[in-house]
């Protein structure tokens, strides 16, 4: 079921790829204006750099939730598939199909955003990147979870755009303060182990409740 | 227990709640003002200022603040247990439960947060400090706040009720992770804290009490106010609802 | 929940429906049996509940009281093998313009089947049944491009690719050539005479199609 529906995704996002450029053409551009509004000065970028690409990267996932279940709701496959198989795994299996398809890409980006807030400045043989892709990689799932929770509560709903927004962005703040304060950490050459196993605690909070929320909210949504 | 069954399962017939409620409601009115005359006359006249820090009589600040704050929690924790009561037993007014309990903690948090700020600026010499707990605080609102624009976005008021509770259950399991991830991202940045270390002196302890019990009180009233308002406007159809409105007692 | 014991009817048995939209009660305490080999026809005026009843039929809408059983057995027991018999064609035509006709059919296929075909021989299948559609060829040409006479047919081609023992449909016939709406009312009597269960809604009466029972959905 999963891998069917996995899929499937894949070859509708395909033919759909521009939908999925946007959010990540928006990750780069965000990150770029920081420069021209604060200052171009290496030092000062390398301390935004972490809190900077990691809000980036927050609001690029919640743009990218309009691509989440919202074409399946509209065109009646939603329906079709709940009728063949459980909620959660409907849910499950979308939030796999869509952290590949919108977290994976930002994480293979995010060297690059680095590379434009100067993250290894001063540094000789520095592996900030890798501690930034690391806490994307732990990061970007969590609030893919959580937004197909936003996501299939609002399908329904009149105003969804922004709703989705307002009723997620609180639930990614505790992930949003240890991505960057890891990346932080790192910088300041403090051990950022502990950071590191909390973002995966998440990860695994938000796996455990996470699609099973979202399949009762889809339940919800199709009724 | 058997009892205890029955009794639970009469609340969710509209007509009972909206009886009953309406038999509370005097008594609980009348408690609040009696207790909350008593609370500010202490609170305002009958308790010492505060001279250890020289807060002088911003302290008094503190006799609204802390209740306030208490109940922005607990309400949101009592809107996601009416909210899990009507998603596993179908109970239609669970949900009008956790919609009536909504406005009322948000506007607790909002006046948690307001105190905050007033009490801050005498006192750290800035209206806001990202102090751990106030931030938690706002967030809570944003929660409220969010739960409140949720439920609006529907038509369908049965879809409101059970995406609303959804909601409200994911937000309580997020509330611990926000409030450890907030409170572990103060120490870190070495901000404020607000937390006084030691007890209380006994002199302030009275009011505190009293204005905890009397704004429990008034938090009650509200919801039971906004629950019966609620019934009303859900059952607009019913019999009974429009006999009401035409002036005549509900009987059972 | 009433017990599934005293169930004595096969098919599909709702018993004591009460079904509201939008705080509307548009179906309450009713009782309804579709046995194997019949043919359903619902009828109402527009926005009387016909979907609606479909839809909690199907187990999409939730009912506010009353079971629904599959063979004796709720249909949402675990056991029940409810979900897996059932086709229930919508309005919307849950395909996905992104796809080709083949690649839509195949997936609910597999889904349906969950690997237990060999996609050689569903790809001969598709193109059988889209031949006899009279769309014959078409199978790689994306969902989107098809015009809506076009794209209904493709809907009704999942009905022959997947094996089921009750059909749900909401307004089949609509929008149907003549041809095709004796197609669909052949396949509809052979799915019955081979113990199928069938219900259908028609705004106009369809002439090649004998049914077996009638349902009225009324306005209160």
């Amino acid at each position: 079921m999963i891998l069917t529906l996995l899929k499937r995704e894949l070859k509708v996002a395909r033919r759909n790829w521009i939908g999925l450029a946007i959010p990540l053409l928006f990750f780069i551009i965000v990150v770029s204006l920081f420069p021209f509004a604060v200052s171009p000065e290496a030092p000062v970028l390398q301390k935004l750099a972490p809190g900077v690409i990691w809000v980036a990267a927050l609001l690029a996932m919640l743009l990218s939730l309009e691509q989440f279940y919202r074409s399946d709701y509209q065109d009646g496959s939603l329906e079709q598939l709940l009728l063949m198989s459980s909620p959660t795994s409907v849910a499950l299996s979308k939030i796999l199909a869509h952290w590949l398809l919108t977290g994976l890409p930002l994480v293979v980006l995010s060297p690059l955003l680095g590379v434009l807030m100067q993250i290894n400045h001063g540094f000789a043989h520095a592996d900030h990147t890798w501690v930034l892709m690391l806490t994307l990689v732990l990061g970007t799932p969590t609030l893919c979870l959580l937004g197909a929770v936003g996501m299939s509560l609002t399908l329904a709903a009149s105003r969804n755009g922004l709703l989705v927004s307002i009723l997620i962005i609180p639930l990614y703040v505790p992930v949003l303060i240890f991505g960057a304060s890891t990346v932080t950490a790192s910088l300041e050459n403090m051990r950022y182990n502990g950071e590191l196993a909390i973002l995966g605690a998440f990860l695994l909070i938000a796996i455990v409740f996470a699609p099973f929320a979202s399949g009762r909210a889809l339940k919800i949504s199709v009724g | 227990m058997a009892k205890a069954w029955r009794w639970f399962h009469q609340l969710g017939s509209p007509k009972y709640l909206f009886q009953k409620t309406g038999q509370w409601l005097p008594w609980v009115w009348a408690a609040t003002l009696i207790l909350l005359a008593v609370g500010l006359y202490y609170s305002l006249w009958a308790s010492p200022i505060e001279v250890r820090q020289g807060q002088g009589h911003t302290v008094r600040i503190m006799y609204v603040h802390v209740p306030a704050a208490a109940l922005s929690m607990i309400a949101y924790i009592a809107m996601a247990i009416a909210a899990t009561v009507g998603l596993v037993w179908k109970m239609k007014m669970a949900f009008a439960v956790v919609r009536s309990i909504a406005p009322v903690g948000a506007a607790m948090t909002f006046l948690a947060l307001f105190t905050g700020s007033v009490w801050g600026k005498p006192t750290w010499g800035t209206w806001w400090e990202w102090d751990a707990r106030m931030t938690s605080e706002l967030l809570l609102l944003f929660l409220y706040l969010g739960y409140i624009a949720l439920h609006a976005s529907f038509s369908d008021r049965s879809k409101a009720d059970k995406a609303g509770a959804i909601l409200a259950i994911v937000g309580v399991i997020n509330i611990p992770i926000i409030y450890f991830s907030v409170k572990w991202w103060n120490t870190l940045h070495q901000g404020y804290s607000v937390t006084e270390k030691g007890a209380l002196d006994p002199a302030f302890q009275t009011p505190l009490f009293l204005m905890l019990g009397a704004i429990y009180l008034l938090f009650a009233a509200l919801v039971l106010m906004r629950l019966r308002a609620e019934i009303i406007l859900r059952n607009q159809k019913s019999r009974w609802v429009k006999e009401w409105a035409s002036g005549s007692e509900v009987k059972s | 929940m009433s017990q599934s014991k005293d169930i004595q009817f096969d098919g599909l048995y709702a018993h004591e429906l009460t079904v509201s939209r939008s705080e509307q009660i548009l179906l309450e305490d009713a009782d309804l049996h579709l046995a194997p080999s019949t043919i359903t026809y619902l009828y109402g005026e527009n926005g009387a509940g016909k979907t609606s009843l479909m839809r909690c039929l199907a187990g999409l809408l939730p009912s506010d009281q009353g079971s629904i059983y599959w063979n004796k057995q709720p249909i949402n027991h675990p056991d029940s093998s409810y979900f897996q018999d059932l086709i229930f064609l919508a309005h919307s035509l849950s395909m996905k313009n992104e796809l080709t006709i083949a690649e839509n059919l195949s997936f609910y296929a597999n889904l349906r089947l969950k690997g237990g075909i060999s996609q050689q021989s569903l790809s001969k299948q598709i193109s059988d049944v889209l031949l006899e559609l009279g769309i014959g060829g078409l199978e790689n040409r994306m969902f989107a491009e098809l015009s809506a006479g076009q794209q209904h047919k493709v809907a009704l081609a999942r009905l022959i690719l997947e094996p089921a023992k009750i059909w749900i449909l909401d307004e089949p016939f609509v929008n149907l050539d003549q041809k095709t709406r004796g197609w669909l009312a052949a396949k509809t009597l052979e799915f019955k005479n081979n113990g199928g269960v069938v219900l259908f809604t028609s705004h106009h009466h369809i002439d090649e199609l004998p049914v077996d029972q009638k349902v009225g959905v009324e306005h209160e």
